[in-house]
Formats: C-alpha cells, sequence, structure tokens
C-alpha cells in the first residue's frame, strides 16, 4: 500500500519576502528523530476553568480599530483602547471548544517592505496533551485585501492557507453586541506516527 | 484526516502575553541538584537575537515526566524571552536519562523550542547536559552522526561554576545549531 503523507501545510523556515527570516532560517535540513518520552509526555496543564481540558489557549493581538498592539515594544503611536486588555487566556472544554470574546483587531504598519501593513490578525499560542502538539500561529479574518499581500500569511503552501481564515458565524456571536466568528484548530495527535518517519 | 493548522510566527510583541511569573524557574515536586542553563542566542549575521521565546521541557532526576502542575505552570516546563544580548537563564534540576520506545536510554538533555520574529514556525532541539564521549549511544546523538554537528548541542560547565552549563545557539551559517522534528 501506498505510503500516505499528510500534505505539509507549514510554512517554509526561510520565506525571504518576509525578511526577518533571511537571518533566522536554520540552512541545514531538519534532523529527523523518532519520538521520544520528550515528545510523547505531558506536559500537563492546570484544569482552572473547566473539568476536562484538551487545551491551554492563549490569545494576544491588536486593538480595534486602531491597530495598536498594547505592549511596551509597539511604537507605532495609534491611540490604545483603554478598554482592552490585549490578551486572552483560556482553556477548551471537554468537547474541544473555546470561546473569546474580544474586539476586533485592526490592521498595523510593520518595517517588512515599504507601504506595508499587516492583515488584521490574532495570535494564538497552544497547548495541546503532548509536547508534539504545541502550535503558535495567527488567527486571520474573511476577505481582507491585505491577505494577498502579507508575506507572514502567504509563506504558507496554497494548501494551508483558508486554515487560516476564520469563518464569519453570527450565531456564535452574542446578540446585538458582537459578531461571531468560527475558527477550528487541528493539532497532531499526541502519539502520531511522526510525518513522514 | 483534516490537516494540521499551519504554524506562523510569534512575531515581535509576545511579551506582556506570554511571559510566565518565574517562567525560567523549573518547578518539579520535592527538590533537586539546582543547575542553570544559560547562554545566548544568535541569527546568521553572529548578532544576538534579542526577541526570542524560548522554552525548554525535560524529565525529573530520576528520568520520569511527571504530569501535573504547581496551581499555574506544568511541572519541567521553563519559557523565558531573551534579553538585549540575546542571552536566556532556565535554573532547574539535572534531568535524569529515560527511556524510550524499544528500550533505547537517552542521556541527559534538555528539549528546547525557539519561537521569534522571522521564524515561521518553531525551531525544536536538545541540549544534552553530559560530556559529548558519554553521549554517542544517545538516540539523537547517532541520528546526527557528525560529531562537530553534535557538538553543537552539548552544553558545557562553566569552570568556575559546575552548576551552571553554557550553551549558545546559532540560528544560521557557521557553527549553526542541530534542529529537529519529530
Ligand atoms: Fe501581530
Amino acid at each position: 500500500m501506498a505510503e500516505t503523507r499528510p500534505v505539509d501545510v507549514h510554512p517554509p523556515y526561510l520565506y525571504p519576502d518576509y525578511k526577518s527570516t533571511r537571518l533566522r532560517a536554520p540552512a541545514q535540513p531538519l534532523v529527523r528523530v523518532a519520538p521520544s518520552p520528550l515528545e510523547t509526555a505531558g506536559p500537563v496543564f492546570p484544569k482552572r476553568f473547566v473539568g476536562e481540558s484538551e487545551a491551554d489557549l492563549t490569545t494576544w493581538g491588536t486593538s480595534a480599530p486602531l491597530g495598536e498592539n498594547p505592549h511596551p515594544v509597539d511604537d507605532h503611536d495609534a491611540p490604545l483602547d483603554p478598554n482592552f486588555l490585549g490578551k486572552g487566556q483560556v482553556l477548551t472544554d471537554d468537547e474541544g471548544r473555546y470561546r473569546v470574546v474580544t474586539v476586533k483587531p485592526g490592521a498595523y504598519p510593520w518595517q517588512n517592505h515599504p507601504f506595508g501593513w499587516r492583515p488584521a490578525h490574532i495570535h494564538f499560542s497552544l497547548f495541546g496533551n503532548a509536547y508534539a502538539q504545541r502550535l503558535i500561529t495567527q488567527m486571520f479574518f474573511p476577505g481582507d485585501p491585505l491577505l494577498a499581500i502579507d508575506p507572514i500569511f502567504q509563506s504558507v503552501p496554497e494548501a494551508g492557507r483558508k486554515l487560516l481564515i476564520a469563518d464569519l458565524d453570527l450565531e456564535q456571536g452574542i446578540e446585538g453586541v458582537a459578531l461571531g466568528y468560527r475558527w477550528d484548530l487541528v493539532v497532531r495527535g499526541p502519539r502520531a506516527t511522526p510525518m513522514g518517519v | 484526516m483534516p490537516k494540521p493548522t499551519p504554524s506562523q510566527t510569534v512575531g515581535p510583541f509576545f511579551a506582556r502575553d506570554l511571559l510566565w511569573k518565574d517562567g525560567g524557574i523549573v518547578l518539579f515536586p520535592g527538590r533537586g541538584d539546582r543547575m542553570t542553563l544559560t547562554g545566548c542566542v544568535f541569527d546568521g549575521n553572529g548578532a544576538p537575537i534579542y526577541d526570542a521565546l524560548f522554552e525548554t521541557w525535560q524529565a525529573d532526576p530520576t528520568g520520569r515526566f511527571p504530569s501535573g502542575h504547581d496551581g499555574a505552570r506544568p511541572y519541567g516546563y521553563g519559557r523565558v524571552s531573551t534579553d538585549t544580548d540575546g542571552r536566556y537563564a532556565i535554573e532547574t534540576v539535572k534531568p535524569g536519562s529515560f527511556t524510550g520506545p524499544g528500550g533505547a536510554t537517552y542521556s541527559p538533555q534538555i528539549s528546547v523550542a525557539i519561537f521569534a520574529r522571522g521564524l515561521l514556525k518553531a525551531l525544536h532541539t536538545r541540549v544534552f547536559l553530559a560530556p559529548i564521549d558519554l553521549i554517542k549511544d544517545d538516540p539523537l546523538a547517532r541520528a546526527i552522526g557528525d560529531l562537530e554537528r553534535l557538538r553543537t548541542l552539548v552544553a558545557t560547565p562553566d569552570p568556575d561554576d559546575p552548576k551552571i552549563y553554557r550553551w549558545d545557539v546559532r540560528l544560521r551559517g557557521a557553527g549553526e545549531a542541530v534542529f529537529i522534528e519529530f
């Protein structure tokens, strides 16, 4: 039977249009290792908010609609929204669901290229049930014209890009208060056969 | 099978939201011999990387991975950012050797993940806390093979203080560390 390899949806390390990769991407190929207990054991997070947690998930991002990161390193001088903390932390429930109520972020300028602006995005940091499931990524919004010219989003192979864009799902929102978006994340199984080994 | 969610860079603005209080002190139930793993992270020009998120994960001194947490953080996990000199420091206990699938013996080592602006996905590796002559049968050492490359993953005890292990990481170019996938 032919070996079925999952499509690699992850970006490469070196993506020259995203200039910061040029001096930080390793030049040597990665060394493949069989998973050891380091990859298949924990870490185990406290279950602070719900009975059975699958994942510990942290979001951070920019405030709406001005695109300012509430962070001391950010020197973009758009005014901060005083009602916005910029961070949320949540545990998924026993069906793997999470819910974050926030403000829709704005685009913000960056120095990668002249007149560059990042599309609106929310950063996600995720721990699953095993170390091999550690993931940091970004969620984007449907219909954003900046996606087509954002080197960070475009670094993802074509087959993976739509997986980073949330779906408008109004019934997930709060009636009369907040738009709803749905975004599912998929991480590797804790004891999955490593890709390609 | 659903496709996994693609990775994206942590970006430069994680410090306020991702760093843990005392994240550089790795916790285990009970005590053990404290040691510190410290060094600098450099880019392909040899310049310090001052905005990296540096995470560690390891066995306890007996080679086990105790599940659980101290109420806020999982046992065995460390998380710091590098400073303006590219320096990180993790205060921990020396991990024991442990056994993996098929009975393979793993030398004392700490798993390291580096996230940063310019890293579209995490760089994973492991740092060894034993001299190179004592780790040659380790499964990772065997997978690397080349001794010069393996040397990039060996921390060296400070001559003045054997509890301090020094390990510098070069992401690209001369002396580039070995990075792994699993
Ligand atoms: Fe951002």
